[in-house]
């Protein structure tokens, strides 16, 4: 051993009174530069839980978790992202791409600790002493990864459309659809929310890769109407899109239209290759309308004859005789209703259930019953002079002109109310000619149609005179004509949080006369084929069934779906209904298979 | 009925009589749905019913200074003829109308009578009556005239 090796250990102590290279703990605290990508802060409250930021992380440092605070509502998936800094890189694509600008960082860096698995935490949820940072990362100003508005859809102009029935809506062109998929982040916050829970994302998803067979196909697992709810669907989906909430809406409605439009009718059998195996059941269902038909649908995969019982000469219910084809073309309701007949349904049109046939018959002569006859008695208003020969029903015009009649509304009409059979008859007349004002109880943000066809009517040359109740029908100087006097409203809050109300002004009166006045104030069902004692022991609430579990009714094989069975009235809900009920009635008629089933998940 | 205890019985009186009427026309409704709203409206009154024994033990005190909101909903809607299909709508018109005659009876009422303690009751017990009318009448506006 030589000399230096034996006092080298010696010299290494002279460093001991050196200053330090490295830095003692607690370290001295120096801050990050103003926009440094530290530490992530998330306003828990803003966020909606759409897991964008998950998606579009390159290193899987973020997940989506359950959070107590947060219950997963319409709108919010109740989720919350949480970050693993073993994994993140910092590069903010999370902050660019959150859709409730919710995410942002904070420039701190520093978290000490001696556990490596505290280095992960749900922001905005657990406390740090960053979450109110003000300095750090933020998306900026009007920056946005995707377009925040949607590619418009080409519209006939107003003066176009009142000239014809036409579709005013013209369709995307698949550079457009591909451009507005492309805005959908994906998130699938809109199944939770669209009543019949298409899969959206994925069938947007295959516009982007071009595969509309596969599109189609995603879309009938839940939905056997595309084509019609590609058109009037009263879009749930649109409106908790949480890329609306910076900009606008994903058009999940066009992108489903755009879809079905780019497939022939022809194709559908081999597109959809249903494989249909038999049963030895028969299911009678009332009422060919969205929900009967989508009843129809389901049950004939799984197999069971069915047979349903139309009043009217075509299938599509309120579809048909409710809607025009200016939003809803004949020729697309039916594509959608042949390639349900086409899987062997037997639509028996012209037969009224409790005239033509009895309820009683087809409770004996089939295992199962499904109805679905909607709401189609129109409401009166029950004022004075109601009964004048000048006061025609929103839906008896609808029905007039589906069926090719001329509703003889005359040149100048007053339309009763502010849902969509209101703003369909008002549309209506002026594509007959007419001069048209809605007279409305509350205010334009009060009314119930979908605000597309608000805006519509009004750009067709529609007045709508808001805050005006009608209290009396007069007779005219004419018999062609007819008079009504109505009272100005002031809206008054409800102290329980409801919809503001119209109190009537007795001191603002006005009389206009007109050659006709549409009411058209809501709906309500028509059960006379009931027989009493049935009617006796089916639960109705508020004029409407409630069914139970599967939408089963007290009777045993009578199950119910459709406006007249939910709180919503649109095509979708009555879709879903039905869908749900040929769930139900599938159980209903094999309870072995069902039981063996749930034997096993036990 | 020149006592507030002979007023407040007559009224008593009457809420148990609305009662009876609703649970008779239950008793005609066709459809199990509209019999329990009818029985649901006989309880509403009985109910009523047990607030104004409450007043009459003091237990409970009239507001007549209170004001309540006026719909008007009622005012202008043409009767109803009682008849066994009897829909929702025709169920809530009558309620509505029997309110409002109430209502009317006991503001008519206290019009007429100088200022006193037995004025005050009739004010309170109309102010009672036009709560009840409001409560029908929004239930109209929220249920019936939904589209409109």
């Amino acid at each position: 051993m030589s000399l230096k090796d034996l006092l080298s250990p010696f010299f290494v102590w002279q460093r001991a009174f050196e200053k330090p290279y490295t830095s003692k703990r607690p370290t001295i605290d120096r801050p990050g530069a103003p926009a440094y990508r530290g530490f992530h802060i998330n306003i828990a409250d803003t966020c909606v839980g759409c897991g964008s930021c998950h998606e579009i992380c390159q290193n899987h440092a973020i997940d989506m978790v359950a959070v107590e605070k947060y219950e997963g509502k319409k709108g919010d998936s109740g989720l919350r992202p949480r970050f693993d800094y073993g994994r993140c890189c910092w590069c903010g694509l999370c902050v660019d791409i959150c859709t409730a600008a919710s995410l942002r960082m904070s420039n701190e860096y520093a978290w000490i600790s001696d556990d490596p698995e505290v280095f992960h935490f749900t922001a905005g949820v657990d406390e740090k002493p960053w979450q109110d940072n003000e300095h750090g990362y933020r998306r900026a100003e009007g920056y946005h990864l995707y377009p925040p508005k949607r590619i418009e859809m080409e519209m006939l102009p107003p003066e176009k459309s009142v000239m014809s029935f036409d579709e005013v809506a013209r369709g995307y062109d698949e550079q457009q659809a591909k451009k507005e998929a492309d805005r959908c982040v994906e998130c699938g916050i809109c199944v939770a929310t669209c009543p019949a829970h298409m899969d959206v994302p994925d069938y947007i998803h295959s516009i982007r890769d071009g595969d509309y067979e596969k599109g189609l196909q995603l879309m009938y697992r839940t939905n056997p109407f595309p084509a019609t709810c590609g058109r009037i669907c009263t879009r749930n989906c649109e409106s908790v899109c949480p890329v609306g909430i910076l900009g606008e809406p994903v058009a999940i409605r066009w992108l489903k239209r755009f879809i079905v439009d780019q497939v022939d009718k022809k194709d559908y059998q081999r597109i959809l290759n249903e494989q249909i195996t038999e049963s030895e059941h028969k299911v009678a269902i009332i009422g060919a309308g969205p929900g009967g038909l989508s009843a129809a649908y389901y049950l004939r995969q799984q197999g069971h004859a069915v047979t349903v019982f139309e009043a009217q000469g075509a299938g599509g219910g309120m579809l048909r005789y409710g809607v025009p084809s200016y939003r809803l073309p004949d020729d697309e309701l039916d594509k959608d209703i042949d390639y349900i007949v086409s899987l062997g349904v037997d639509i028996r049109y012209n037969t009224e259930v409790g005239k033509d046939i009895t309820f009683e018959k087809l409770l004996e002569d089939y295992d199962a019953l499904f109805m679905s006859t909607g709401l189609s008695v129109p409401s009166s208003m029950r004022i004075h002079g109601e009964d004048h020969p000048r006061v025609l029903s929103g839906l008896q015009v609808l029905a007039d002109v589906a069926n090719g009649r001329d509703p003889g509304i005359g040149k100048k009409v007053a339309v009763i109310g502010g849902g969509n059979v209101a703003m369909d008859a008002a549309r209506v007349s002026r594509r007959y000619g007419a001069e048209v004002t809605i007279l409305y109880r509350r205010r334009i943000s009060e009314m119930p149609a979908d605000e597309e066809e608000i805006h519509e009517s009004q750009e067709e040359g529609c007045t709508i005179v808001q805050q005006a109740i009608p209290v009396e029908v007069v007779n005219a100087e004419t018999q062609e004509q007819v008079s009504i006097r109505w009272g100005e409203a002031e809206m008054v809050d409800d102290p329980k949080g409801g919809r503001p109300r119209p109190v009537l002004q007795e001191d603002r009166m006005h009389m206009d006369t007109y050659d006709s006045i549409i009411s058209a104030i809501g709906q309500g069902s028509n059960l006379n084929y009931l027989p009493k004692e049935i009617q006796e022991k089916l639960a109705v609430e508020w004029g409407k069934f409630t069914p139970g579990e599967y939408q089963h009714t007290a009777l045993e094989k009578v199950f119910v779906g459709g406006d007249f069975a939910n709180r919503t009235a649109d095509a979708i809900s009555a879709i879903e209904d039905g869908h749900h009920a040929a769930r139900g009635i599938n159980r209903f008629l094999n309870p072995d298979a069902y039981k063996e089933t749930e034997q096993q998940v036990d | 009925m020149n006592t507030v205890d002979e007023i407040l019985d007559y009224a008593i009186d009457q809420e148990q009589q609305a009662a009876d009427f609703y649970e008779d026309v239950a008793q005609r409704a066709e459809t199990a749905g509209m019999k329990k709203i009818l029985l649901d409206f006989s309880e509403e009154e009985k109910r009523h019913k047990r607030i104004l024994l409450e007043v009459k033990t003091g237990e409970h005190e009239l507001t007549p200074e209170q004001e309540v909101l006026d719909l008007k909903i009622s005012d202008y809607l043409v009767e109803v003829e009682i008849s066994d299909n009897i829909t929702y709508q025709d169920a809530l018109i009558i309620a509505m109308k029997r309110e409002r005659a109430a209502y009317e009876l006991y503001s008519d009422m206290a019009a007429k009578v100088p200022e006193s303690h037995l004025k005050e009751v009739l004010e309170g017990l109309a102010i009672e009556e036009a709560k009840h009318k409001l409560f029908f009448e929004a239930e109209y506006d929220e249920r019936v005239l939904m589209d409109n």
